[in-house]
């Protein structure tokens, strides 16, 4: 086993490439799973991000802000226009509503009392501006005498409508957790085919150096068992990486485990594993070249990532980007992390795409491995 | 000044002569802008579509809805909205004694049922209402678009701004001895490092403000994604993330002995990384980001170079970019400074 051995320590030459990618994962991983606990769950009132500046401290005024807070999340702001754009731009406040001096005055008169920054594009501003205008509408109906009956508007504004949401088969009630998971192993998608082609292709490329083959070809070494040896290398190597981000997932969020399909993640994370090795498998077959082979492992993994839906979901994407994605196995692999299912059968399709592609990748590999050993 | 001149024309041949150069500084930048077009371009431009609501033809409420611009009113006789819920045809059904039905939660589904809300605490309110007092508007709207989607296209251009890196790692390995012969024959010649130091940072500024023009070039009447409307601000920042990179680049390659595969792996990690921080992946980890530690994108480079590209081009706001040039300024001096204290006096035992 001696060239097993080799392989092997070759890797733990290049750890530091292999861990830089496994390192910058898991950072993103914990940023996302810390980020996770304020996503909306199931169904309730959408809430906004919406930042208020009270300058008028009126009864009104306040009255305004109290409803507008119990509906909605306080983002943080200040009276600066620069900075509130900012804010909707960047989609860190969905609304920014400014009550200027003089805003009780121009309620009564029925004037535009209040300043909000959205952007009209989205539904979200229709929402912000039906709340706002809904509020002043009541409290101006009840004017009289000089005073506002804000009690009565608030009395009022607690009548509700029930709605009733129609069940979905088989989807689970956290779905927090099944974000979490969802983009977890989407991510790993990337992850493991940038790391395999990068760290398999540049030990494989040591072992191709000219030097060394030609040692390895007047050795008594069979070219079988020397294959058969860097196979090995190649399946510890990635069993061990898979291993890592399925561990990974365990440790960050072992807790919702019962909560989500978990065994759907991991089969369908192996069965891409071993796509991603078969094509690691063509891509040194192709070439033995460790410039070309960082360049393939970079645009092969960040672009089959932004096509097939692991860093935009796929419901977003265009048909034509689709199209093109359904030529890479990362496509089915999403589709499988992306769906609810009630048993393994349900993914069997692109469970076996995967398969089709890795048969596919090694066929390839082949020919292109004998046509170089014939040159 | 002839040696530094002959010095930069070497270099220069020898950068072009090098793929992998060719590909990252080149190459890298346009492919990876094509694959977020192809991504995101569907997502750049929002349109608002209006809110679908399903109910019955003889639904009393039916004349309130209509009257309202922003929603499509979608007439279910046979009671068949349920499919059509699963299908996302209407965002919701209002049944004919005002209930409402939905498949998902969501931002239109909260709207519908505001506006059913509203005609239920109209009638709580109990006043005498004259018709037009939901008429009037107390709004006055400042309109500002929302896509933090161009965040990714400014943090793109901002890491193949530091892209100069590549150039900085590999200019010092060339006049390390341990990494290459170049370096050894240097060692024992008496040649000036330092003028092949200028030489390289002088070529690789050169080559990597190339590439970037490339890159803009490529975007704007390629991929026809306008992104620059103040052009001196934005020029300056790109030169300093080049200087920056470089520095970068020249400092990984002087302070520790990896082999220069390493160096460079190294160089894509901490361009890539800082890169995500500032919204290359996504501008949603920027939000988590300022939101949590808004020192971070306060002094990330790449921040500072991605945060003041859409704030002068997009947002016509200049009060942070002196601000930002000054930081870069000080991060370039501060490498290339560490550099010099790792080159200099340097001596092997053994060659």
């Amino acid at each position: 086993m001696t060239v097993y051995r080799y392989f092997n320590k070759i890797a733990w030459n290049y750890k530091w490439a292999i861990l830089m990618y496994i390192i910058i994962f898991f950072i993103i991983a914990v940023i996302n799973s810390t980020d996770s606990d304020e996503r909306e769950v199931s169904f309730t009132e959408t809430k906004l991000n919406v930042g208020i500046v009270d300058k008028e401290n009126s009864q009104l005024s306040k009255g305004l802000r109290k409803y507008i807070e119990s509906k909605n999340n306080v983002v943080d702001t200040r009276e600066d226009e620069s900075f509130i754009r900012e804010q909707i731009f960047l989609e860190i406040a969905d609304a920014v509503i400014i009550i200027p001096e003089g805003f009780d005055d121009k309620v009564i008169n029925k004037e535009e009392s209040v300043i909000i920054y959205t952007d009209e594009r989205k539904p979200q501003s229709i929402q912000i501006h039906n709340q706002v205008n809904k509020y002043l509408s009541f409290a101006n109906i009840t004017y009289g005498d000089g005073v506002f009956d804000l009690e009565d508007v608030d009395s009022a504004l607690k009548e509700t409508v029930e709605v009733d949401v129609i069940d979905k088969v088989g989807k689970s009630n956290n779905n927090k957790a099944v974000d979490w998971f969802r983009n977890y192993f989407n991510y790993t998608g990337y992850i493991i085919l940038a790391v395999y082609i990068s760290a398999i292709g540049l030990v494989m490329s040591d072992f191709t150096d000219s030097n060394i083959e030609m040692r390895r070809k007047i050795s008594s070494k069979r070219f079988l068992h020397y294959n058969m040896e860097i196979y090995l290398g190649q399946l510890t190597i990635a069993s061990i990486t898979t291993l890592i981000f399925i561990l990974g997932s365990i440790i960050l969020m072992g807790k919702y485990l019962g909560e989500v399909q978990f065994a759907k993640y991991v089969v369908n994370l192996i069965v891409f594993s071993v796509a991603a090795l078969c094509l690691t498998f063509l891509v040194n077959n192709i070439t033995r070249n460790k410039y070309a082979i960082n360049a393939i492992s970079a645009v092969l993994s960040l672009g089959t990532s932004f096509i097939s839906g692991i860093i935009v979901p796929q419901e977003v994407l265009g048909e034509k980007v689709l199209m093109v994605a359904k030529f890479f196995p990362s496509y089915y692999f999403v589709r499988v992390n992306d769906r609810t299912i009630s048993s393994l059968l349900d993914i069997r399709n692109e469970l076996f795409m995967q398969l089709l592609f890795a048969a596919a990748f090694l066929l390839i590999g082949l020919i292109f491995s004998k046509k170089a050993r014939r040159a | 000044m002839n040696s530094l001149i002959r010095n930069c024309i070497y270099l220069g041949k020898n950068a072009f002569r090098d793929r992998d150069f060719v590909f990252w500084t080149l190459a890298y930048p346009i492919i990876m802008a094509i694959f977020f077009n192809a991504a995101f371009s569907g997502m750049m431009n929002l349109n608002m579509d209006n809110i679908q609501i399903g109910m019955t033809s003889h639904n009393q409420i039916r004349y309130i809805f209509e009257e309202m611009d922003f929603f499509d009113i979608h007439l279910i006789d046979n009671g068949n909205y349920v499919d059509r819920l699963h299908n996302d045809e209407i965002h919701g059904y209002i049944d004919d004694d005002f209930n409402l039905i939905v498949s998902k939660s969501g931002v239109r589904q909260t709207i519908i049922k505001e506006v059913l809300e509203q005609i239920k605490q109209t009638i709580k309110l109990n006043r005498p209402i004259s018709g037009n007092e939901f008429s009037v508007n107390y709004i006055s709207n400042r309109n500002q678009k929302a896509n933090s989607l161009f965040i990714i296209f400014y943090s793109l251009i901002a890491m193949v701004s530091t892209y100069g890196i590549f150039a900085g790692i590999e200019t010092v390995s060339i006049i390390q001895a341990n990494l290459s012969y170049v370096g050894i024959r240097m060692n024992v010649a008496p040649l000036k490092k330092i003028n092949f130091l200028m030489a390289g940072t002088i070529v690789a500024f050169l080559l990597n403000i190339l590439s970037n023009g490339m890159l803009l070039l490529f975007i704007n009447f390629i991929l026809k994604i306008e992104l620059f409307e103040e052009y001196v601000y934005t020029l300056i920042l790109i030169a300093l993330g080049n200087l920056f990179g470089i520095a970068l680049g020249v400092f990984i390659g002087s302070s520790n002995k990896k082999s220069f595969n390493v160096k460079t792996v190294m160089g894509i990690a901490i361009t890539l990384f800082l890169s995500f921080l500032s919204g290359l992946m996504g501008p949603w980890i920027k939000a988590i980001i300022d939101k949590n530690a808004p020192i971070i994108g306060r002094i990330n480079p790449i921040s500072i170079i991605t945060n003041n590209l859409y704030r002068i081009n997009i947002l016509g706001n200049k009060s942070s970019a002196i601000e930002g040039i000054l930081i870069l300024l000080l991060y370039s001096i501060l490498l290339l400074f560490m550099s010099y204290v790792f080159l200099r006096r340097k001596s092997y035992d053994s060659l």
